[in-house]
């Protein structure tokens, strides 16, 4: 079973979007980010209004893999479909900056006596707000735990999800993507997998990336854990409580990722 | 006991249905409102639970006695209420488990309140924690996946005012018009009962050669004893010296000169 894209196998396309949906992305020892590319990517086909607070990577890096998935996203950004917070280069404004604490600013948990994300979270509410021609509203976050190592604390960035959740998913019924790294030799473990699990508590959808367990295998890159939490293929069925799970491989390509069931990658058959 | 809990025939409890990312506890508190509607009243926390904006309705600061009975008594019936807390662990990231745990019995001995019923996530807790708010309650609901996979096991724990102490685990289900139905109790190794129609097969049927044997061949199967096994008169027969048997029979030599203290003459003296 070839699943072409991540679209069908998530069940929508650029013609249907879902609303209100906070899909949660995680990896462990792998890497994800070619999953939010992919949702940017999906998103901004669909002809929905874009916020992606960019916290690790710059611009022009989105950009280039975009332009291969078939979307410009400069373009995007001057019509104003897209909002783009680039992290990086902001953070080094903030940490620079010789003037009196711009709690106004984004990055302003940065530097100052906040210990929340309350600013972040007052950019985010600016940029998806507006009816305008593009909807829904969509927040992107890459990555939710580069905060941690900032010194944010986990529960300020429970916080600020809860609060683009109220706001994103319920208000303005769009969609929230973020996504959680966790590494296996860190020191500091309890951060990124306590995040993990409170994120997984709040979200309908969640994604979960891992390295193959027997090892690097060049056709296959890695393996991927679907979970529903509130919909899905049986969710309304008696005994919802229990999340209804998926397991798949994936492979990454130039253009695009293909996902297969277990054991029926290309090489294999 | 799962219904009677969920019912809340009880006065004075106070109910913790505790859940995990695998299993979601929330349809179970759900169904505990709708058993307890008579009338509903919905104070929105999830808004801005920490007045983030100018007009909060109801923040996470004003979960003290004094503020939650102004409410109460807002209502117009006169009826004690029922309380219900979605979620405990959202509190408990905001103020210390003592105060927590102070405020939940001052909200009990307060008398407006005929039941409490809160959904806390234990995976995002320290044990103590979990312990602590269990050790308060009156009676605790676990909900945990089942073996069966398909469906889920409440696992209730009731403390009765006397201090009797019952358990008891059961496979339930919510259906969507929040009633709960509990299908049966799994057995104690956890094992599924579709194991019980499971037949021995005959290996010795169907094969091109006889291996099963003829009523003369069992007997002289049974009859016939093992050379190492023993039985009791067996080895008494064998212990005892029997007559014509083994004996060694000795005649010393003229030149044979034997010394009890050197019986083999190799010994330097």
């Amino acid at each position: 079973m070839m699943l072409p894209d991540l679209g069908s196998l998530l069940g929508f396309s650029t013609e249907k979007i879902e609303k209100g949906d906070f899909i949660l992305l995680s990896d462990r020892n792998a890497d994800a980010s070619f999953l939010i590319n992919h949702f940017l990517s999906l998103y901004l086909r669909a002809g929905c209004k874009v916020c992606f607070l960019g916290l690790v990577q710059s611009f022009s890096h989105y950009s280039a893999v975009a332009l291969r998935l078939g979307v410009n996203l400069v373009q995007a950004r001057e019509q104003g479909q897209l909002v783009f917070l680039e992290g990086l280069k902001d953070s080094v404004g903030q940490l620079l900056q010789q003037g009196p604490d711009s709690e106004a600013y984004p990055m302003g948990f940065l530097r100052g006596s906040q210990t929340d994300l309350r600013s972040l979270f007052r950019f985010v509410q600016r940029s998806v707000g507006g009816a305008g021609e593009w909807s829904p509203s969509i927040l992107l976050v890459d990555d939710l735990s580069v905060l941690l190592s900032l010194g944010v604390s986990v529960e300020a960035i429970l916080d600020f999800s809860h609060y683009c959740r109220t706001t994103v998913c319920h208000q303005l019924q769009g969609n929230m993507v973020m996504l959680v790294r966790v590494g296996e030799d860190e020191d500091d473990e309890e951060g990124p997998e306590l995040l993990l699990k409170a994120l997984t508590h709040q979200c309908s959808l969640a994604l979960s990336i891992q390295g193959l367990p027997t090892g690097y295998c060049r056709d296959i890159h890695g393996q991927v854990e679907v979970r529903w939490k509130e919909r899905g293929p049986g969710a309304a069925g008696p005994g919802g409580a229990l999340a209804q799970k998926k397991l798949l491989q994936y492979k990454v390509h130039d253009k695009g990722v293909s996902f297969f069931a277990r054991g029926t990658s290309s090489a294999v058959l | 006991m799962l219904l009677d809990v969920i019912q809340g025939t009880e006065n004075g409890g106070f109910v913790i249905i505790q859940d995990t990312v695998e299993c979601c506890g929330r349809q179970l508190l759900q169904s505990c409102i709708a058993a307890a509607l008579h009338r509903l009243c919905v104070h929105n926390g999830y808004t801005d639970p920490l007045g983030w904006s100018e007009h909060p309705l109801f923040t996470v600061h004003q979960f003290i006695s004094e503020e939650l009975n102004v409410h109460l008594s807002g209502s117009e019936e006169s009826k004690p209420a029922t309380l219900v807390i979605d979620s405990l662990s959202w509190i408990l990231r905001h103020h210390p488990p003592a105060v927590v745990c102070q405020r939940l019995q001052e909200l009990r001995r307060g008398g407006a309140l005929r039941r409490v019923v809160a959904l806390l996530h234990c995976d995002l807790h320290q044990q103590g924690i979990v312990g602590s708010l269990c050790h308060l309650a009156t009676a605790v609901i676990s909900v945990v996946p089942g073996d069966r996979g398909q469906q889920a096991v409440a696992k209730t724990t009731r403390r009765t005012k006397s201090g009797k102490v019952t358990h008891e685990e059961e496979y339930f289900s919510v259906k969507e018009d929040l009633t709960v139905t509990v299908e049966s109790r799994p057995s104690h190794h956890g094992r599924p009962q579709t194991e019980e129609d499971e037949r021995e097969v005959d290996p010795a049927a169907n094969l091109t050669f006889n291996l099963r044997l003829s009523e003369g061949e069992k007997e002289a199967k049974e009859k016939l004893s093992l050379p190492f096994v023993f039985s009791a008169e067996k080895k008494s027969a064998l212990l005892q010296p029997r007559p014509g048997s083994g004996r060694i029979v000795y005649d010393p030599d003229a030149s044979d000169d034997f010394d009890p203290e050197d019986p083999d003459d190799d010994l330097a003296v």
